[in-house]
């Protein structure tokens, strides 16, 4: 049942005004040191009023009802709740994360949250939204503001890292745009629930279909990060600041449940069998690729970049079957997920921020020095590489299902066998790297230089504690983010 | 398709062409204000007659739509990447083809691409009957982004594709228009404030010097 409500746009509303009241103390002196006092509280409450508004839909969400503010075509459903919670959650713990991990860069603080606060914008308009316009205006937004907070960071490696950025990820939205204006032209609509009850206009043309979803695919995986349009990857990781490293961790939530929202109004048009093995390709293709890679790394922002393309092909594959439970399982993963690379990548940003490098060479022992960022660290890497009874089993268990469903009814059972069994090779090889570098960082004798180091503060170990607690209770109770997945 | 809108495109790509294979930054950006001009021209001159013809308060939002669309294209965003320019260093880039060449070739593909636009026009939608023209701008600027090694450079590169979509463009919402353009002009001071950052830091705004001057 659909629902009037005002709630979606609120969300969005409550994260600009603050945001916005950021920008307002930047031309004046008087009122900037005065917000130098109060930066970084302010951020916790944009989004952690903005956390509580989402947490406000699920009730409704829960029993059936679509919430709608269709002056701005947004729409909060079950295709795009959990995602809503899993953003908005890791904008939160990054912003408490920030309080006493951001040491300052490029931008004075007023503007720095107000980016922090737009990207957050930017992703809830992108899951929230039905309009192609609305949608292709966030993901131009979303990659403005992205390269804004990559080129926050200070020191030599940002600048490049975020030219490269720009130019790929400028020349995928207007693969974007060629596709939502072709989609404009044909049907006159740009609603993509009004384009899918009225297709007829697209169905004279199937090729033309393809070539939109082409579109869409390159344009949006080239955001995402999928191979072979991963290339920015491994440079914005480590060019950037442990902190925006973070909140980069909720980007890949709204753009790959954008994909698939962009994507699935045409498989239903059309179901074409290419479609489906196309984007299979590109996720297999990440994972192996991606898997691969990490393993050699000495950089541990390098090493998680590779870990971020694998999990990135891992969260395609289950999207890629259009089936109900593809869908459930992919939602699923991609929340889990995103939040256990979260407490991962703060993890190592404690790590980096205390002892000043990312060479995993240089690094060890500062198991005895850092004993809760370091339990945190092994709790989420076992998340990740799936290991029970963490809530990353579950989620990979839920997508082998689906794609052992799928394939045994397309392929025959040999064809699935085999395919789940090397996924599950694959996680074995993620399972390693990870291990490998929590011993590289954690354990063995402690380094010369480091011997002096402290845990961080308590409010740079606290998200990833809640995080590991996360892994914990999802991993025991998964039904409570499935049942709003439906 | 008309012939005027026929004309402009041609004369479009011919400018893309241009604009893919000139020297120095500050010639590839003249050239990005002259497709951006010569591109929205005609849109833009139907909208002044329709004010003329009509005068009415639809046909004058429309015409001031398109005539700050058209303004932001071929005025203000090539002033943005001008002042980028003034901030570093203009590069002096030898393309893989100069000189006289470069204007036969671009004559020759401008030709060609009209061709090819009549040609396929039987196999693809009346509605779409501009993207083969739309297709080959699209390509040229991304030839300029790929092999050129200078920001500015790759920036108008990245403008003269965005400009090849006004031919679809121009059927969008017109509530729309206004985002796009701040978002376009957003992206623009970014891409810009990267150059000036990576200059202040490297010393050069050759990219392919950066990497070096890093380790």
């Amino acid at each position: 049942m659909t629902v009037y409500s005002l709630l979606p746009l609120l969300a969005l509303v409550t994260p600009f005004f603050t945001g916005a009241l950021c920008l307002f103390t930047y031309p004046f002196d008087f009122l900037e040191s005065f917000f130098r006092k109060i930066e970084k509280i302010v951020l916790l409450l944009g989004t952690g009023l903005t956390l509580l508004i989402i947490l406000l839909m699920v009730p409704y969400i829960l029993t059936d009802q679509i919430l709608e503010t269709p002056a701005f075509s947004l729409r909060a459903d079950s295709l795009n709740m959990v995602g809503a919670i899993g953003t908005a959650l890791i904008f939160f713990l990054a912003s408490i994360y920030n309080v006493r991990a951001e040491r300052g860069g490029r931008l004075k603080p007023s503007l720095y949250n107000f980016f922090i606060l737009l990207f957050l914008i930017c992703m809830l308009g992108l899951l929230f939204s039905y309009d192609l316009f609305g949608i292709f205006l966030f993901v131009e937004l979303t990659i403005g503001v992205s390269i804004v907070l990559v080129i926050h960071a200070p020191g030599k490696l940002s600048p490049e890292a975020a030219f490269k950025y720009l130019i790929i990820t400028a020349i995928s939205a207007l693969f974007v745009l060629l596709a939502v204006l072709m989609v404009f032209v044909i049907t006159r609509n740009s609603n993509i629930l009004a384009i899918l009850d009225n297709s007829a206009p697209l169905l004279e043309n199937p090729r033309l279909i393809m070539l939109i979803v082409i579109c869409f695919v390159i344009g949006l995986g080239a955001d995402i990060g999928l191979v072979p349009f991963h290339g920015w990857v491994p440079d914005v990781l480590p060019a950037s600041t442990p902190i925006i490293n973070v909140f980069f961790t909720a980007e890949p939530i709204a753009l790959v449940l954008t994909l698939y929202k962009l994507i699935y109004p045409f498989y239903t048009t059309y179901p074409s069998q290419t479609l489906i093995w196309i984007l299979l390709g590109i996720g297999f293709i990440s994972v192996v690729f991606g898997a691969l890679l990490a393993y050699p790394q000495r950089d541990f922002y390098r090493m998680f970049a590779y870990c971020s393309i694998e999990e990135f092909g891992h969260m395609i594959l289950p999207l890629a079957l259009f089936t109900p439970l593809g869908l459930t399982a992919g939602q699923f993963y991609i929340v889990n997920v995103s939040l256990m690379k979260a407490g991962l990548v703060a993890c190592l940003g404690s790590v980096f921020i205390n002892a000043g490098t990312r060479n995993m060479d240089s690094l060890g022992g500062l198991v005895g020095k850092m004993r809760t960022t370091a339990l945190s660290y092994i709790i989420c890497a076992l998340s990740i590489a799936g290991v029970p009874p963490l809530s990353g089993f579950y989620a990979k268990l839920l997508i082998y299902t689906a794609i052992y469903e799928f394939m045994l009814q397309k392929n025959g059972i040999f064809t699935s066998v085999l395919t789940v069994m090397f996924l599950a090779c694959m996680s074995i090889v993620s399972l390693v790297y990870l291990i490998r570098s929590f011993h590289a960082i954690f354990l063995g004798e402690p380094v010369g230089t480091f011997k002096d180091l402290r845990e961080v503060p308590f409010l740079m170990y606290l998200p990833t504690i809640i995080i590991s607690g996360l892994a914990l209770l999802l991993g025991i109770q998964p039904d409570i983010l499935l049942s709003i997945a439906g | 398709m008309e012939i005027a809108v026929l004309v402009s495109l041609t004369i479009s790509v011919f400018f893309t062409a241009l604009g893919s294979l000139s020297l120095t930054s500050k010639r590839t950006i003249i050239f990005l204000a002259l497709q951006a001009a010569s591109i929205g021209f005609v849109e833009l001159m139907y909208c002044l007659i329709n004010l003329i013809i009509g005068l009415h308060m639809e046909a004058l939002i429309d015409f001031l739509a398109t005539f700050i669309e058209w303004f932001t294209c071929a005025v203000v965003i090539p002033l943005i990447i001008y002042w980028g320019i003034r901030r570093t260093e203009d590069i002096f880039e030898q393309p893989i083809v100069d000189g006289k060449k470069a204007i036969v070739l671009s004559i020759a593909l401008a030709i060609l691409c009209l061709i090819i636009g009549e040609l396929s026009s039987s196999a693809i939608p009346e509605s779409l009957e501009t993207l083969p023209f739309v297709a080959f701008m699209f390509a040229s600027s991304c030839i300029l982004m790929i092999y050129r090694k200078d920001p500015p450079k790759i920036l108008a590169g990245l403008n003269m594709a965005e400009n090849a979509f006004y031919p679809l463009l121009a059927e969008s919402p017109l509530n729309l228009i206004p985002f796009m353009l701040a978002l376009m002009v957003f992206v623009n001071i970014v891409g810009v404030f990267i150059t000036i950052e990576a200059y202040r830091e490297y010393g050069t705004t050759l990219i392919s010097k950066w990497r070096w001057i890093e380790q």
